[in-house]
């Protein structure tokens, strides 16, 4: 292994480094559990923070954005132009999470995996550049809600990033993923690691994987009820009842990828075509012109939700569960039906039925 | 971006002309404006769907009426909300634009050597159409065809002039049928299963297919008539309708079960649709 070190007071290089090639994204800390994801600036670069609490709004936004202009269309006098811009930019993400990382990966194997490639988040993936941070500290990084082990996502990424950082305590272990992180590698401020510092990772990590809550999520079992259709009606109807119809799982979900398209006027005979995320936990994501809506009560749209995210067809179609165990839809539901809970009662009330 | 295909940008169309069919539905014959976009798109299959822009309201998924032998493109929509509303208005020598075809569509050419039934109610003959004028191009390759069609009254019955031809042209057997009885009709009354059983009607059911379309109420009847009479679940066959927005199998509007409308479907077999789960 190539790995490289660097001094603690040395990793923000990395960040100016980046700056000379790309606008850079890192993590702040506001207080306590508010953390966000940000651009970096002369002024903020300081207070950039590589352990603190994953952001519940996901980095996903800097390749699938939240509101993104699809085409601006121009009429006058029947004459209609449609206009594609592209002002991609390259783009860094400095101190993204494995979970994430992962997250991304599925998006990739989502959007551009399929029979229709997605144009527009190929132009900002390619552009992108991923600089993994591990999380190794305890009640920091690694929250109760936490459970990447269980997705088998974490706590440190096998691929997708161009460069991943550690903390060994005194200095930063870095290692590179792809070509490009190997030339970033070249520059002198990073040090050849020694074997004691790839001992001291493999220690680390191990004793890391241990701290994580008991209480994690029994995918395995869930994945079978819910591909094989046992998962009981009152099981989702407990569920639904829970799901207060918010869409603020959807909203943190790294691996969601439903959007709704909308036009809006922005001018004298010029239109914007805009997508925007959207939400299955939304009555209106699937009612029809006229008002036909074949999913009715909550708990009928929160099944859908789950065997989207849990069945065989589609962890055979995109290689991966749509869940990367980063815990944020736990966080945020006010009704406890994040995904480690709805796996759980999945598991609980099906295998009771099994064991009859 | 220009250089690599973007899915999403749809292709600008003139409307030629507008006919009426029935209350609240017309028929829009359009083409493309770029000649290449228009060859490129008559290579669609029947059953396929496409996406229809009028910009600054929306796009929405239509069913392809016309069979890919006809030389005319068109649409024939109803209005049931704000895009179809604003289509209507539109005038012919307007401009809008279209993507697609989208979806899986149906596979005439596997049905070859088979009898094809077609049960249709309503607006649902609409993408049946297309099928039947392709079975009718390509009649040696089908042993019979039978159409049964009903609609509420008979002036709620869509496509007259085919209509007309079906019923009068050697190697189809057409029946109609009204719910109501209205302006002097002479032919069947009650729901299209009732037709199914007439002593006139010999419905073909060994080596058949059925394509059945229709509201949902009358779709589950004549699911119940058809698999009573002896059809297979997988000889029956269906369009779903969905909520769309992007027709590519990414916006996530019409997943059910472990399948995307727009990309897996609409075309589903009737043992299909009874495993997604979900209200037709």
């Amino acid at each position: 292994m190539k790995a490289r070190i660097i001094e603690k007071d040395d990793v923000l290089k990395i960040v100016d480094l980046l700056r000379e090639k790309y606008d850079v994204i890192a993590p702040f800390l506001i207080t306590g559990r508010d953390t966000y994801f940000d651009t970096v600036t002369d002024s903020n670069r300081k207070d950039i923070k590589l352990h603190l609490p994953n952001p519940f709004y996901p980095p996903k936004r800097y390749v699938f954005p939240h509101i993104e202009r699809l085409m601006r269309i121009k009429s006058n006098n029947n004459n209609i132009d449609i206009i594609v811009e592209s002002d991609v930019k390259p783009l860094a993400i400095f101190g993204i999470r494995s979970c994430d990382l992962a997250g991304i990966g599925h998006l990739d194997r989502f959007y551009l995996g399929n029979a229709y490639r997605d144009c527009y988040y190929e132009a900002r993936r390619k552009k992108l550049f991923l600089v993994n941070m591990v999380c190794t500290e305890v009640g920091v990084d690694i929250t109760d809600d936490c459970f990447c082990l269980c997705t088998d996502t974490g706590p440190a990424a096998k691929e997708l990033f161009d460069l991943q950082l550690m903390d060994l305590g005194k200095v930063y272990l870095v290692v590179a993923g792809t070509q490009l992180g190997e030339e970033f590698l070249s520059n002198p401020m990073f040090k050849h690691a020694t074997e004691k510092d790839i001992e001291l990772r493999r220690q680390i990590l191990s004793e890391v994987r241990k701290s994580f809550k008991d209480t994690t999520s029994w995918f395995s079992a869930t994945v079978r009820y819910i591909s094989r259709g046992s998962v009981l009606e009152e099981t989702w109807e407990e569920i639904g009842r829970r799901c207060l119809e918010c869409g603020g799982c959807t909203y943190v979900c790294p691996a969601c990828t439903c959007f709704t398209v909308t036009d809006r006027k922005i001018g004298d005979g010029e239109i914007e075509r805009m997508r925007i995320w959207d939400s299955c936990a939304l009555g209106g994501f699937t009612r029809m012109a006229g008002g036909f809506n074949p999913r009715k009560a909550v708990h009928d749209r929160r099944n859908r939700r789950f065997y989207r995210k849990l069945a065989h067809y589609f962890i055979q179609r995109e290689l991966s569960m749509a869940c990367v165990g980063c815990g944020r839809c736990a966080a945020v539901c006010h009704g406890d039906v994040g995904m480690p809970s709805v796996v759980e009662m999945i598991r609980r009330a099906t295998a009771k039925l099994d064991a009859k | 971006m220009n250089e690599v295909e973007n899915p999403y940008l749809p292709k600008i169309a003139i409307l030629d002309r507008v006919v009426d069919e029935i209350k609240d539905v017309r028929t829009f014959y359009w083409h493309f404006e770029d000649q290449n976009e228009q060859l490129k798109f008559k290579n669609f299959l029947p059953g396929q769907f496409a996406q229809i822009s009028v910009f600054g309201i929306g796009e929405f998924p239509a069913s392809l009426p016309p069979s890919p032998t006809e030389e005319e493109t068109f649409f024939t929509i109803r209005t049931v909300g704000s895009c179809t509303d604003a289509f209507h208005k539109m005038k012919a020598g307007e401009k809008f634009a279209v993507r697609g075809p989208y979806g899986n569509g149906f596979k005439m050419d596997s049905y070859a050597g088979k009898n094809l039934i077609f049960v249709a109610g309503g607006i649902g003959l609409i993408p049946l159409r297309s099928c039947i004028i392709y079975a009718l191009e390509n009649r040696q390759k089908y042993e019979r065809i039978q159409i049964f069609y009903g609609s509420r009254t008979p002036a709620e019955l869509m496509y007259t002039n085919d209509l007309k031809k079906w019923g009068q042209s050697a190697g189809i057997e057409c029946y109609l049928t009204v719910d109501r009885a209205t302006d002097g009709w002479k032919g069947n009354v009650g729901v299209v299963g009732s037709l199914f059983k007439k002593p006139n009607v010999q419905m073909a059911i060994k080596n058949s297919i059925a394509f059945v379309c229709g509201p949902p109420v009358m779709f589950r009847f004549v699911i119940k008539d058809l698999l009573e009479m002896g059809f297979n679940e997988e000889d029956i066959v269906s369009t779903l309708e969905r909520y769309m927005k992007c027709g590519i199998g990414k916006c996530g509007h019409c997943c059910i079960g472990s399948a995307y409308v727009c990309v897996d479907g609409p075309v589903f077999t009737y043992k299909q649709i009874k495993k997604l789960g979900e209200d037709i």
